[in-house]
């Protein structure tokens, strides 16, 4: 049995295929070889010309080249593969430190953050959000609040009117009342009203002729003073850090009876004294009060059965406290320089603390 | 009100550093705004008696002074117009100092020696404004003898801290030292002492000098007075002078002074007549007639209106009562007899007058809050006595008067239950009643409960809840405890449905690049009447500028502002959002309408990359993109249209449209028209503003899940030619309508105009999908279905490709 035939083609294919170096050679070469008119099949055709005892050993011979050379094409082919992708993803290698694609993002106004988060607060505590008219009748912005045309506090406010009986709303108040007498004398009343409010005022760095307000409001049967001391209290601790402390100081609003001005302890020195609250270790941040007896009964609730409290605070004034802004305008002067400052989300911060 | 710490203590003796009783005052219900420490940065300022003035030989504003300083005599060079010799004044020692950070030092002035200053009262630290006239341009001298070389600021009483309360409206009862001291007894204990006011008449000129009458008792309840003869108008002592400089009131002389004076100590506002100019024998009271006039102290003609209340002397009014005298019955230096008026006036109508006229004074403040009775006729002796000792006058006559003061407590019913449950603490009755008598309350078992009475002093107090504050703010609020309330039902807090809509808006837009904006409601009329009708907008009575004289009717016109404010300081890329109202003028007498609306500006680029070089022009189409992104947030997309329109001069007539909700306006989306951005000085630029409270009123419910289909939906292309004002919404509606069923979407995905195409044509290309959820559709069924689409395109003028 000549086997030579055998071992030249084996030799012949070892010798081609060390000089394949890429896969359409290697495709070649395997066509060469194992394709219907190649080397391989051709020493197969060659078993005709053999004994029957002949046959099974020179068909294994030649099924043992077959395999060598299959396994080789297919190491090669994997090699050539491996450099193929190897050089495509060299040549697709980018400079990862050019900037993405840009998807614009804005930023929230610095006021709307302050209010989200007030009102985020008190919709844990059970509050409705409230939302009135920013033009009012003096009878709700005035009178149904225990403010008589009269009154000598009415010069506490310069008001904007644009009629007698028409004007501006210089507070939220009005939501108040005009809510209390949407309930037609039922309690729980637990809102709180956020909005844009109006004062005659000259616009500078500390006064806008336009700012914001937050009121609360609470009324219901057996509401007490150290309801409202311990609702702010928690109010305080939440928006301003959990080590805050209030402080209330007695004060005057016609709507309420007690009134008190509400301090938190300066969040920026813990009370020891700073240039935020002037050296008082005290901010003050909210009025408040128990509701007028005049002021529920005008709005259909009986007094006699019926407390709450209310409480009022400025956004504008919390926001300029919490972020050190210098100038109220800027609020209302929608420089992006100063508004983009405002895109980034805030935390609680490493130690829980707000500030 | 600037308390004087120095006078105060003559009321009431405090021993606390000042720092603390401002510091319990304040935490006690009055504000102490301010301290001025007149002891700060002064040193070596001692009483000089000047022996002799010479005139400097080389200066003629100079005089050479020798002033005996107690120890020594000093030679002082003073450059003071008024200095005299046998004078005493206030010199500041060499070592000395005063505010300001001046030093004083031992000087040659043109060759002569000088040691030491004679000092000026603004040289302390009054303002000129409070400095008697004869002093303002000189120095201070004392009006009387004084000893050489001893404390020159005690001998001002400078020797002193003065507070200044900012008090609010309720707390009338402190507008006087009075209630000062009766505020720190409340805080600190102690006896408030009042000034002498016991007055002995002795006058020949006895009873029937002078008549009172009150015409009317609502106008003017009590009117008392007092003459006094023979006075000498003069300076006032020094001590006087200097305790009304302190509260912030310039020295005149001493009857004007005696009578500001009073005014400090009990609240309560004098008058000084001329008793020789009034003109007769009798004072009436009364409401002015309408168009009636006099002329004030100030020389100003004042026409009078019929609530204005005057002082008359029956035929002529000879004052505006509480709000400023007449000329020719005012106190001159010619004035010997004096009448004094301390009376009780209708507060609104003192505060109407007063505001009117714009006449608010310390008198008017007082008058408008209303006066306490208890002190009218103090004030009125005290005034008396106090010109008997220092304007050598004599009280002539008991008090006239007409009216009645009210002198009698008034009483309010309180129990402990009602404090407790109004504060939530647990105060016994003796803890209440001794809060309460600390402020001079007496409060007295009655019944269940207590009744308190109430001085006329404290007339504030009129209701239970006056009298809980009072107890709370002496009890102090450091003890109320803290609690949260225990609702009679538990109610969920959450956001309304619209609340919960603004807010993804607002987050959706700042994602899509733009940042929120907050601009004045306020507006110039200019500015108003852009991108909105021709209705007029609400104006206000008094505005403060032409820029915010008006209300907006539209947002844009301070967006633009905004736009153009960015674009002043190098921002290129400028988009913003803002949500706020517009109002609708239905007449300045009612309410307008309120339009909650969500507008938007956009200019530059957006999601610009520029080393890639791409980027979204911010032009109509994004602009229209970023209402359809909330649209289809808000679940309206299939709702809403868009037409072509010119409505607004500030907009691009070819790149606006109006935004139809079911076929109603509801708002717009344009290009800026270029000569309005011109004028700006803006390049392309564009807005849309869309009627939030429309878009909100709509509601969702639940989104209704539907299964997906087992079949493969098909499309077909087609390709249009039509005329170039065809618009795609038309073609996509000739589409709707004819096809039958099984029609899922269609949109435009080309347009082409230009090149070969014919000119005035122009080639749309659209997918229609269509989708059998119950079946396959076959190609027989689509051809069925799509026929008469295309015929109905071909009838409407399309030429198919």
């Amino acid at each position: 049995m000549d086997t030579a035939g055998i071992l030249e083609v084996r030799q012949s294919f070892d010798d081609a295929i060390s000089d394949v170096d890429n896969l359409n050679a290697l495709q070649q070469l395997k066509v060469e070889y194992l394709g219907k008119k190649g080397k391989v099949t051709g020493l197969m055709k060659e078993m005709k010309n053999l004994s029957n005892e002949e046959r099974p050993e020179y068909g294994a011979k030649v099924n043992e080249v077959r395999t060598h050379i299959t396994e080789a094409i297919e190491r090669r082919g994997e090699v050539l593969e491996e450099a193929a992708l190897e050089e495509k993803l060299r040549e697709e290698t980018i400079d990862v430190t050019l900037p993405g694609r840009t998807f614009s993002l804005g930023s929230p106004h610095p006021l709307s953050r302050t209010i989200e988060d007030i009102e985020d607060f008190f919709l844990r505590l059970g509050y409705e959000i409230a939302e009135g008219y920013e033009v009012e009748t003096d009878y709700y912005n005035f009178e149904a609040l225990n403010l008589p045309k009269s009154h000598p506090a009415r010069d506490m406010q310069d008001t904007f009117y644009i009629s007698e009986e028409t004007l501006l709303r210089t507070h939220t108040s009005p939501v108040q009342a005009r809510t209390m007498e949407s309930r037609k004398g039922r309690g729980p009343v637990k809102i709180i009203c956020p909005g844009k409010v109006y004062r005659r005022d000259s616009d500078d760095a500390t006064h806008s002729h336009q700012f914001t307000q937050i009121e609360g409001l609470v009324v219901d049967r057996n509401i007490r003073m150290s309801d409202l001391k311990g609702t702010l209290e928690l109010f305080a601790k939440e928006i301003f850090g959990a080590e805050r402390e209030i402080r209330l100081r007695p004060s005057y609003f016609p709507f309420t009876e007690p009134s008190v001005e509400v301090d938190i302890s300066c969040f920026k020195c813990k009370g020891a004294g700073c240039n935020v609250c002037k050296g008082t270790g005290w901010i003050e941040i909210l009025g408040a009060g128990m509701v007028h007896p005049n002021v529920l009964e005008m709005a259909g609730f009986d007094p006699d059965e019926y407390s709450g409290f209310a409480f009022g605070m400025g956004p504008d004034r919390i926001a300029m406290l919490k972020y050190g802004i210098e100038d109220i305008r800027h609020f209302y002067t929608n420089d992006l320089r100063f508004i983009n400052q405002f895109k980034a989300t805030e935390d609680g911060g490493a130690t829980n603390e707000s500030i | 009100m600037k308390v004087s710490k120095e006078w105060l203590n003559e009321w009431i003796q405090i021993d606390v550093p000042i720092d603390e009783l401002a510091e319990r005052i304040t935490r006690g219900g009055i504000e102490v705004d301010d301290v001025i420490d007149y002891t700060a940065e002064v040193k070596h300022l001692v009483v000089g008696y000047v022996e002799s003035v010479e005139q400097h030989p080389e200066a003629d504003r100079l005089r050479i002074c020798q002033v005996d300083t107690g120890d020594e005599t000093n030679q002082i060079i003073c450059g003071a117009p008024n200095v005299e010799a046998d004078s005493y004044v206030v010199v500041c020692k060499v070592g000395g100092r005063l505010p300001g950070g001046i030093k004083i030092k031992r000087a040659k002035l043109r060759g002569e020696v000088s040691e030491g200053m004679i000092c000026s009262l603004e040289e302390l630290g009054i303002p000129e404004d409070y400095v008697p006239q004869e002093y303002q341009n000189g120095i201070f001298m004392f009006p009387e003898e004084k000893t050489a070389g001893s404390n020159a600021l005690e001998a001002l009483l400078l020797d002193d801290q003065v507070m200044e309360f900012d008090l609010t409206p309720n707390r009338k009862d402190a507008l006087s030292m009075a209630g000062a001291a009766y505020e720190a007894r409340a805080l600190f204990g102690g006896e408030v002492a009042l000034p002498e006011h016991e007055v002995a008449e002795k006058g020949t000129d006895g009873n029937g000098t002078l008549e009172i009458k009150n015409e009317d008792a609502t106008a003017v309840p009590y009117y008392g007075a007092r003459v006094v003869e023979n006075v000498k108008v003069a300076p006032a002592p020094a001590w006087m002078q200097l305790r009304l400089i302190k509260a912030g009131i310039r020295p005149i002389n001493n009857v004007v002074d005696i009578s500001n004076y009073v005014l400090l100590e009990f609240g309560q506002p004098l008058h000084m007549f001329d008793r020789d100019h009034i003109g007769s024998a009798r004072i009436v009271t009364r409401y002015a007639e309408e168009n009636e006039t006099m002329t004030t102290l100030d020389g100003r003609e004042r026409h009078l209106e019929s609530q204005d209340i005057v002082i008359t002397n029956g035929r002529e009014p000879i004052a505006l009562a509480g709000v400023m005298g007449g000329e020719f019955s005012e106190v001159t230096d010619e004035t010997t007899n004096v009448v004094i008026e301390s009376a009780v006036f209708n507060p609104v109508s003192i505060r109407r007058t007063s505001s009117r006229l714009n006449l608010r004074s310390e008198a008017s403040t007082r008058f408008e809050k209303g006066v306490s009775h208890e002190f009218v006729l103090k004030a009125l002796d005290r005034a008396a006595l106090l010109l008997e000792q220092y304007a050598g006058g004599t009280v002539s006559t008991p008090v006239i008067s007409d009216g009645a003061l009210e002198l009698e407590d008034t009483t309010i019913d309180i129990s402990e239950q009602f404090i407790n449950a109004h504060l939530g603490m647990s105060l016994t009755t003796e803890e209440i009643q001794e809060s309460l008598s600390k402020l001079g309350l007496k409060a007295t078992a009655k019944g269940e409960g207590l009744e308190v009475s109430i001085p006329s002093r404290r007339d504030d107090l009129k209701i239970k809840e006056d009298i809980t504050e009072e107890v709370a703010r002496i009890y102090g609020y450091d003890a109320l405890p803290s609690s949260l309330p225990e609702y009679t039902k538990i109610t969920p807090g959450r956001l309304t449905d619209e609340q919960s809509k603004v807010r993804i808006i607002r987050h959706q837009l700042e994602s899509l690049g733009l940042s929120q904006s907050i601009n004045y409601a306020l507006t110039s009329r200019r500015k108003a009447a852009q991108f909105s009708g021709p209705e007029d907008a609400l104006e206000l009575l008094m505005p403060m500028s032409e820029d915010h004289a008006v209300l907006r009717k539209s947002m844009i016109p301070h967006l633009v502002d905004n736009v153009v404010y960015n674009r002043n300081r190098q921002q290129k890329d400028v988009q913003f959002y803002e949500i706020g109202k517009i109002f609708i003028s239905n007449g300045p007498a009612v309410l307008p309408d309120e339009e909650e609306m969500l507008a938007g500006i956009l200019t530059g680029d957006m999601n610009r990359t520029d080393w890639l070089g791409t980027k979204v022009p911010a032009d109509f189409y994004a602009a229209k993109g970023i209402v359809e992104s909330i649209f289809e947030k808000l679940g309206l997309e299939d709702d809403v249209r868009y037409a072509q329109t010119a409505r607004f001069d500030e907009l691009h007539p070819g790149r606006s449209a109006d935004v139809l909700l079911d076929n109603e306006i509801i708002g717009f989306i344009g290009e800026l028209h270029p000569k309005y951005a011109q004028q700006n000085d803006l390049d392309r630029t564009a807005v849309f503003e869309i009627n939030l409270d429309r878009l909100l009123a709509v509601k969702q419910g639940n989104i209704v899940y539907e299964q997906l289909s087992r079949y493969p939906s098909i499309t077909r292309d087609i390709a249009l030619v039509v005329d170039e004002s065809v618009a795609a919404d038309t073609l996509v509606r000739i589409i709707e309508t004819a096809a039958r069923k099984y029609l899922v979407d269609v949109f435009v995905f080309d347009v082409y105009e230009g090149g070969n195409m014919e000119a005035g044509r122009k080639s749309v290309a659209l997918r229609l999908t269509y989708l059998n959820k119950e079946n396959t559709l076959t190609d027989e069924e689509i051809e069925k279905l799509h026929a008469p689409v295309l015929e109905a395109l071909e009838e409407s003028g399309a030429q198919i490709r």
